[in-house]
C-alpha cells in the first residue's frame, strides 16, 4: 500500500511516515501542495493522509478541486480543529475520513486501513482482517488460510463487517444491506446470522472478534493484516 | 442597618410637610384676613366663625387637593418602576446564559436610561474579557497540538517499556487538551446565541454509543444501550449533547473494572442515564467534580478531569440539569420537558 504524507510540518511529516512505514506502509513525503501535485503525477498512491493549513493554500481546497477533474485516491485529513462542527467541513469537502491532531499513528493505521477496505476507487477483491480474508470476487473467507463455509447472507454479513472492522455498524444499516424490502425481516434474523457467524468464527479459532453492542449494533475488532 | 431609602417613602413624607406647611400659611393668610371681622364679634360666635372659615379655607382644599396627588404620584411612581421589575425579572431568568445578555432600554423610564445603558456596558465589558480569556486558552491549547503530536510520534519510535507509559501520559494531556478546546466552544456558541434544534435523543446515544464502544470494547469491558423513549425529541445543539454524553461515557469507563458493562439509557421522560459498575457518586462529590474547575484545584485524583465540569456547563446551556444516584450508580442529563 502506497501513501502520500502531506505536511509541512517537516519534521511531523517524518515522523508520521516513518511510524506508518513501520505498520507495513509504504509512505512519501510532500511538504506542501506543489510537492504534493509533483507526487501524484509520478506514482499511483492508494490514499492521502492531508494536512489542511499548508504553506501554499488550504488542503479542503486543493482535495475539492482536485475532486472536480481526477479520480482521486481516498483522503483522510488530519485537522487540528477538534471542536465540534469543524472537524465534519472537511468530510462534506471531499475528504473520506479524518482525524483530530495530536494523532496517534496506531489510530492513523487503522483509519487508513479501515478507508481501503471502503467499497472505492480501486476496488481490492480480497478483504483482509488480521488473518481473516474475504475474497469479494467468489464471496468466500478463509481464516489462515482455511476455507470457512458461509451461507449467502453470512457472507454478506462477513463483508460489511469486514468493510467498517474496527467500527460498530448499526443494526438498521446491517438489516437494510442484507434483506430487500420485498424480504420480510423478522426481529431476530440478525441476531440469528450473527451468531451462526459468531460460532464459525469461534471453531475456526478465531474467538473474540465479533462484539455485540447491545441496542445499537455490531463490531468486528480490527487488527492489522 | 439604616432604614433603606424609598422613593417611595420620601414622597409620602415630603407631601405630609407640603401639607403641614400650607396648612400654617393658610391658616395665617386665614388669621389675617379675617382677624378684622373678628374683633367685631364676641368671644363665642368668633370661635365658631373661626372653626368653620378654618374648616371650609383650609382643611377642605388641603384634602381635595393632596389626596389626589398623593394617590396619582404614588401611582406614577409604581409604575415607573415597573420596567425595572421586570428587567431584574429578565436577568433572573437569564441565570446559566448569561452570556450576550443585555438590558432592555426600551420600555425604562428616560431617568434610568444611562443607568441601564451604564450596566450594559458593563455587561458587554465582562463579556468581552471572558472571551479574551476563552480564546487564549484555545489557542493555548491549539498551539500545544503540534509538540504533543512530536512527543506522541517520537516516543511511537521508542521500543521501551518506559514507552507505553509515556505515551499514556501524552494521551492524557491530549484529551485536557481537547476538553479545554471544546469548552471554549460551548462558551463561543452560548456567546453567538446558536439557536437549539429538534434533536432525537434516541439518534445522538445511538451514534455516541457506536462511536466510542471500539475503544471500550478494546479495553475489555462492554457498552449496551436501552431505548425506553426512541421518539423522544427535545430542542438542544445535537453536538453539544453528544459531547456531554461521551464525557459521561468517559467517566463511567474509568470506574467500570474490566468485564464490566456501562449501560446508557434513552428515558424515562427527556433524559439520557449512564449507569457504571463503579462506587457511584455522591451529590455532594458531584457537585465538587463539577465546580472544580472554577476553583484553583486542578490536581485529578480520579483523572475526572474537567469532563464532568464540561458535562454541567453544556445542561446549563439548555436548561437542564447533570444529577446523580449513588444507589443505582448512575450519571443522568435530565432536560427541560419538550
Amino acid at each position: 500500500m502506497r501513501l502520500l504524507v502531506v505536511e509541512d510540518n517537516d519534521r511531523m511529516a517524518a515522523l508520521i511516515a516513518d511510524g506508518l512505514q513501520r505498520r507495513g506502509f509504504v509512505c512519501d513525503v510532500a511538504l506542501n501542495l506543489a510537492q504534493a501535485d509533483d507526487a501524484m503525477a509520478g506514482a499511483q498512491y492508494d490514499a492521502i493522509v492531508l494536512d489542511l493549513g499548508l504553506p501554499d493554500g488550504d488542503g479542503i481546497d486543493w482535495l475539492a478541486d482536485h475532486r472536480k477533474y481526477h479520480q482521486m485516491p481516498p483522503a483522510i485529513i488530519q485537522t487540528a480543529r477538534g471542536a465540534l462542527e469543524d472537524r465534519i467541513t472537511g468530510l462534506d469537502a471531499g475528504a473520506d475520513d479524518y482525524v483530530v491532531k495530536p494523532v496517534e499513528v496506531d489510530e492513523l493505521a487503522a483509519r487508513i486501513r479501515a478507508l481501503l477496505r471502503r467499497p472505492g476507487v480501486r476496488t481490492q477483491p480480497i478483504i483482509e482482517v488480521g488473518t481473516l480474508r474475504f475474497d469479494t470476487a467468489n464471496r468466500s473467507a478463509s481464516i489462515a488460510d482455511r476455507n470457512v463455509d458461509l451461507s449467502r447472507r453470512e457472507a454478506d454479513l462477513l463483508e460489511l463487517l469486514m468493510r467498517r472492522a474496527g467500527t460498530v455498524v448499526h443494526r438498521d444499516v446491517i438489516e437494510n444491506a442484507l434483506y430487500s424490502f420485498n424480504d420480510p425481516v423478522t426481529p431476530n434474523a440478525v441476531e440469528a446470522a450473527i451468531s451462526r457467524l459468531r460460532r464459525k468464527l469461534d471453531e475456526a479459532a478465531l474467538p473474540d472478534m465479533l462484539h455485540t453492542v447491545r441496542g445499537v449494533g455490531y463490531m468486528l475488532k480490527d487488527i492489522p493484516a | 442597618m439604616t432604614q433603606r431609602r424609598s422613593v417611595s417613602r420620601r414622597l409620602r413624607r415630603g407631601l405630609g410637610i407640603i401639607g403641614l406647611i400650607g396648612t400654617v400659611l393658610l391658616l395665617a393668610a386665614v388669621a389675617f384676613f379675617y382677624s378684622f371681622t373678628f374683633t367685631h364679634l364676641d368671644p363665642q360666635a368668633a370661635m365658631m366663625r373661626a372653626i368653620k372659615e378654618m374648616l371650609e379655607h383650609v382643611a377642605l382644599p388641603l384634602i381635595v387637593l393632596l389626596v389626589p396627588v398623593t394617590i396619582m404620584v404614588l401611582r406614577v411612581i409604581r409604575q415607573a418602576f415597573v420596567p425595572l421589575a421586570e428587567a431584574a425579572a429578565e436577568i433572573e431568568a437569564a441565570r446559566g446564559h448569561e452570556r450576550g445578555f443585555r438590558i432592555d432600554a426600551s420600555q425604562m423610564p428616560a431617568e434610568a436610561v444611562p443607568f441601564t445603558e451604564a450596566v450594559n456596558d458593563l455587561l458587554t465589558r465582562l463579556d468581552e474579557s471572558a472571551m479574551r480569556q476563552e480564546a487564549f486558552a484555545a489557542d493555548v491549547a491549539h498551539e500545544l497540538r503540534t509538540p504533543l503530536a512530536l512527543l506522541s510520534l517520537e516516543l511511537d519510535r521508542l521500543d521501551h517499556d518506559d514507552a507505553v507509559r509515556l505515551k499514556k501520559d501524552v494521551a492524557a494531556m491530549r484529551r485536557l487538551i481537547d476538553q479545554l478546546m471544546l469548552l471554549a466552544q460551548i462558551d463561543a456558541d452560548a456567546a453567538a446565541q446558536i439557536a437549539p434544534e429538534p434533536t432525537s435523543l434516541a439518534d445522538v446515544a445511538s451514534d455516541v454509543v457506536g462511536s466510542i464502544a471500539p475503544v471500550i470494547i478494546a479495553e475489555g469491558k462492554m457498552i449496551s444501550l436501552d431505548t425506553d423513549e426512541p421518539a423522544l425529541i427535545v430542542n438542544a445543539r445535537r453536538e453539544a449533547v453528544a459531547a456531554a454524553l461521551r464525557n459521561l461515557i468517559e467517566n463511567a469507563t474509568r470506574v467500570t473494572p474490566v468485564g464490566g458493562t456501562i449501560q446508557v439509557r434513552v428515558g424515562p421522560d427527556a433524559t439520557l442515564a449512564v449507569r457504571d459498575e463503579g462506587p457511584g457518586l455522591t451529590p455532594d462529590r458531584l457537585r465538587d467534580l463539577v465546580q472544580r474547575h472554577r476553583r484553583a484545584d486542578h490536581a485529578s485524583k480520579t483523572g475526572a478531569g474537567l469532563g464532568l465540569a464540561i458535562v454541567e456547563r453544556i445542561m446549563a446551556a439548555h436548561g437542564g440539569r447533570l444529577t446523580t444516584d449513588p444507589a443505582t450508580r448512575e450519571l443522568a442529563l435530565r432536560f427541560p420537558e419538550p
